[in-house]
């Protein structure tokens, strides 16, 4: 091709973008896109596994040449797990930078205030750990006309029923009792839980409350033990779900331990030591290369990073598969206009082979969440590790979980 | 019967530790009627120097570098955040100012250890003791232990050595103190120096049971300050009282009444001492001569 001939496609392509259109952006202008999350703080480990995750995508994929071309660059961004930094982040990163997409968020009270912003300013948001129900239904329709909230992580809703299903269906305790922290994520959870156990005709024997730094238990896990509980269900955070675990040591009294997808946090798993031996909960991803996209994407992280045990690796799967997603919706979309975007993450017709699951049309427009209560698997705490509660889960074919078609 | 003992044993432990950092706030108070309120944070940095020696060092051999940074730690908060305020008689300077440099101490450490919870190696064994059906931390009752031996040593100090003296003479009028030769400064110095060493100490004593971090010293320093008013600032044996009575009403309140209200008796005990005897249970009614 000579250059003359190259320069009447260029002119040929400027035309074609239309004249309202401003200067169209240079091949190696690169796309921005959000990255929010609590780097430092209680919830630092999920944020920085996530964060390291979305990194090690975006830098596979600018390797290989970018998306339209054009690489992509992260504009990193710590909220602290603070709503209100969640909040002046947001407009910073929509205004000041001009984000095409965000990624991000860990804590279920900053998705909810800062995405607010976004959807008026019709930038998609892919959720990628947060867990709280309401999360992608914040602006379902009738309350907006288009939806620019998604999630690739386990709502809340699913985990519960899961928690409820495997205590009482797989394990058969009939005397469950709850313990959840005062926080939001505590309190919602205690209810979706309750909801989940009186559909399989269960009562919990006891609900108890704790507050976000409480070190002593002894108050709760009598109350659980006058009740003559079998079980106990949790929603809380790492540091005081170790202190549960090692209460009980102290009362020299054990229950089985099954909760929501933080038990798997490092801070529980290396604060209760061998006293969490044997706590089970959700897990879209456990670090074990049970498909070879899963081998890759674990030697690759351990690679990038110098580290054996990922801190977090649910974070950190489904903060990588996040990108490939907005990746493959942007290169549908052909552009980077927030609402091409969303139409194309709606529609995706392009399989994305991710860790967590192979994409195939995750999101509709009135279907938000990629996960669906198929696809996480229990794990369980052994030896300071989480490792597959019921291996036959992920054995065979049953190692890749796809969406069910609702 | 055992629940009730349970309840207690694990309340007297609780009780203790809110007792040790309460003792804090009563050895500044006696000497200059000023508080350090970055008591917790005082007591977060015990922990967290104390965390990064362990390792190195032992629990024995890293207890007497944690108490000399306790000294210094304490030292320098009179130096930057009271001494002014005392000798300009500001009422309130020294209340933002030690404010602030809790603040300050906690970003460091957050930035130095970060904030997520660590877990402190226990220099006991783990496994609970049972005495007749009521199990108890040998961690805890080290707590106890500790935090008496470590009163009684302060309280023999200031009654026994003439350096003590000097800061009983002080605590007792600081003006005629002055007048018969004491250093009334250095003490009122010395005296923030052995409250921050009581916290320092008490933070590696509680570590191995509550976990460490740099988010700790908060809800620790403020329920040793409501233990400190409902036992009495001028009370060294009130603050322990203090500490007792607000760790076992929180376990009993848990239990019989509700987790969800754990905190509000101990809280409503405090409104309650505030109304009808403001110098705590144990205080002696301050007289201000005008």
């Amino acid at each position: 091709m000579n250059l003359f001939r190259r320069s009447l496609l260029a002119a040929a392509a400027i035309a074609t973008l239309g004249a309202t259109q401003a200067l169209p952006a240079q091949a190696a202008d690169p796309i921005k896109v959000g990255l929010s999350g609590p780097f430092t703080g209680g919830s630092a480990s999920m944020g920085v596994s996530m964060r390291d995750g979305v990194k090690l995508a975006v830098a596979e994929i600018n390797k290989a040449g970018g998306v339209l071309g054009r690489p992509i660059l992260l504009v990193e961004r710590d909220d602290e797990a603070r709503n209100e930094l969640g909040v002046q982040i947001a407009q910073e990163l929509i205004n000041k930078e001009q984000v095409v997409a965000t990624l991000g968020y860990i804590n279920t009270g900053v998705a909810l205030a800062s995405q607010r912003f976004y959807q008026e300013a019709e930038i998609p948001v892919l959720n990628n750990v947060a867990t709280g129900t309401i999360i992608s239904h914040q602006f379902e329709a009738p309350k907006a006309e288009h939806n620019f909230v998604f999630r690739t992580s386990a709502p809340d809703i699913i985990q519960s029923a899961m928690i409820a299903e495997e205590a009482v269906v797989r394990q058969g305790f009939k005397a469950p009792a709850i313990l959840a922290d005062s926080s939001n994520y505590g309190q919602l959870g205690r209810k979706d839980l309750v909801a989940a156990l009186d559909k399989r005709g269960v009562k919990p024997v006891a609900e108890e409350k704790f507050n976000v730094g409480d070190t002593d238990m002894t108050s709760q896990l009598l109350k659980v033990k006058q009740a003559g509980a079998d079980v106990i269900l949790t929603y809380a955070i790492g540091p005081e779900l170790a202190q549960i675990a090692n209460g009980m040591a102290k009362l020299g009294w054990k229950l089985p331990m099954i909760g929501s997808w933080t038990l798997s946090m490092a801070t529980f798993i290396d604060n209760a030591g061998a006293n969490g031996d044997g706590a089970m909960m959700p897990q879209t991803f456990i670090q074990l290369p049970t498909t070879p996209k899963r081998k890759a994407f674990i030697e690759a992280y351990q690679a990038a990073y110098k580290i054996d045990r990922i801190a977090s690796p649910v974070s950190a799967a489904q903060g990588y598969d996040s990108v490939y997603l907005l990746a493959a919706a942007i290169t549908q979309a052909g552009g980077t206009e927030g609402d091409k975007i969303r139409a194309a993450l709606e529609d995706l017709n392009t399989k994305v082979e991710g860790v967590v699951t192979t994409y195939d049309r995750p999101f509709s427009a009135t279907d938000h969440e990629a996960i669906t209560s198929n696809i996480p698997v229990f794990g369980v705490v052994k030896g300071g590790r989480v490792v597959p509660a019921h291996p036959e889960d992920l054995e065979g074919d049953k190692a890749l979980r796809v969406k069910t078609k609702g | 019967m055992e629940i009730l003992g349970q309840l207690i044993v694990s309340g007297i432990a609780v009780g203790m530790i809110y007792g040790v950092i309460a003792f804090g706030y009563q050895l500044t108070f006696a000497t200059s009627k000023t508080l350090n309120f970055g008591q917790g944070e005082a007591l977060m940095l015990g922990s967290l120097v104390g965390w990064s020696l362990v390792a190195v060092t032992g629990y024995l051999l890293m207890l007497p570098i944690v108490l000399a940074f306790g000294l210094l730690q304490g030292a320098i908060v009179e130096r930057l955040g009271v001494r002014q305020a005392i000798k300009t008689k500001s009422e309130a300077g020294w209340i933002m100012a030690t404010i602030a440099l809790g603040i300050i101490f906690r970003n460091l450490a957050e930035n130095i250890w970060g904030r997520d919870a660590l877990k402190f190696p226990s220099p006991l064994p783990e496994a609970p003791l049972s005495f007749a059906g009521i199990n108890v931390l040998p961690m805890e009752l080290a707590i106890v232990v500790g935090a008496i031996a470590m009163m009684v040593a302060v309280e023999v100090f200031n009654r026994r050595s003439i350096y003590g003296r000097a800061v009983v003479a002080t605590a007792g009028d600081r003006d005629a103190a002055g007048l018969v030769g004491v250093n009334t400064s250095l003490v009122i110095t010395f005296s923030y120096a052995l409250s921050s060493l009581a916290a320092a100490f008490a933070g590696v004593l509680i570590a191995p049971v509550t976990l460490t971090g740099a988010t700790m010293g908060g809800v620790l320093g403020l329920k040793g300050f409501a233990v400190a008013i409902i036992g009495g600032l001028s009370s060294g044996f009130g603050v322990v009282v203090g500490g007792l009575i607000l760790g076992i009403t929180e376990n009993l309140t848990g239990f019989y009444l509700s987790t969800g209200y754990k905190d509000v008796p101990g809280l409503l005990l405090l409104l309650l001492v505030l109304s009808l005897k403001p110098s705590g249970l144990f205080g002696k009614a301050a007289i201000k001569k005008v």
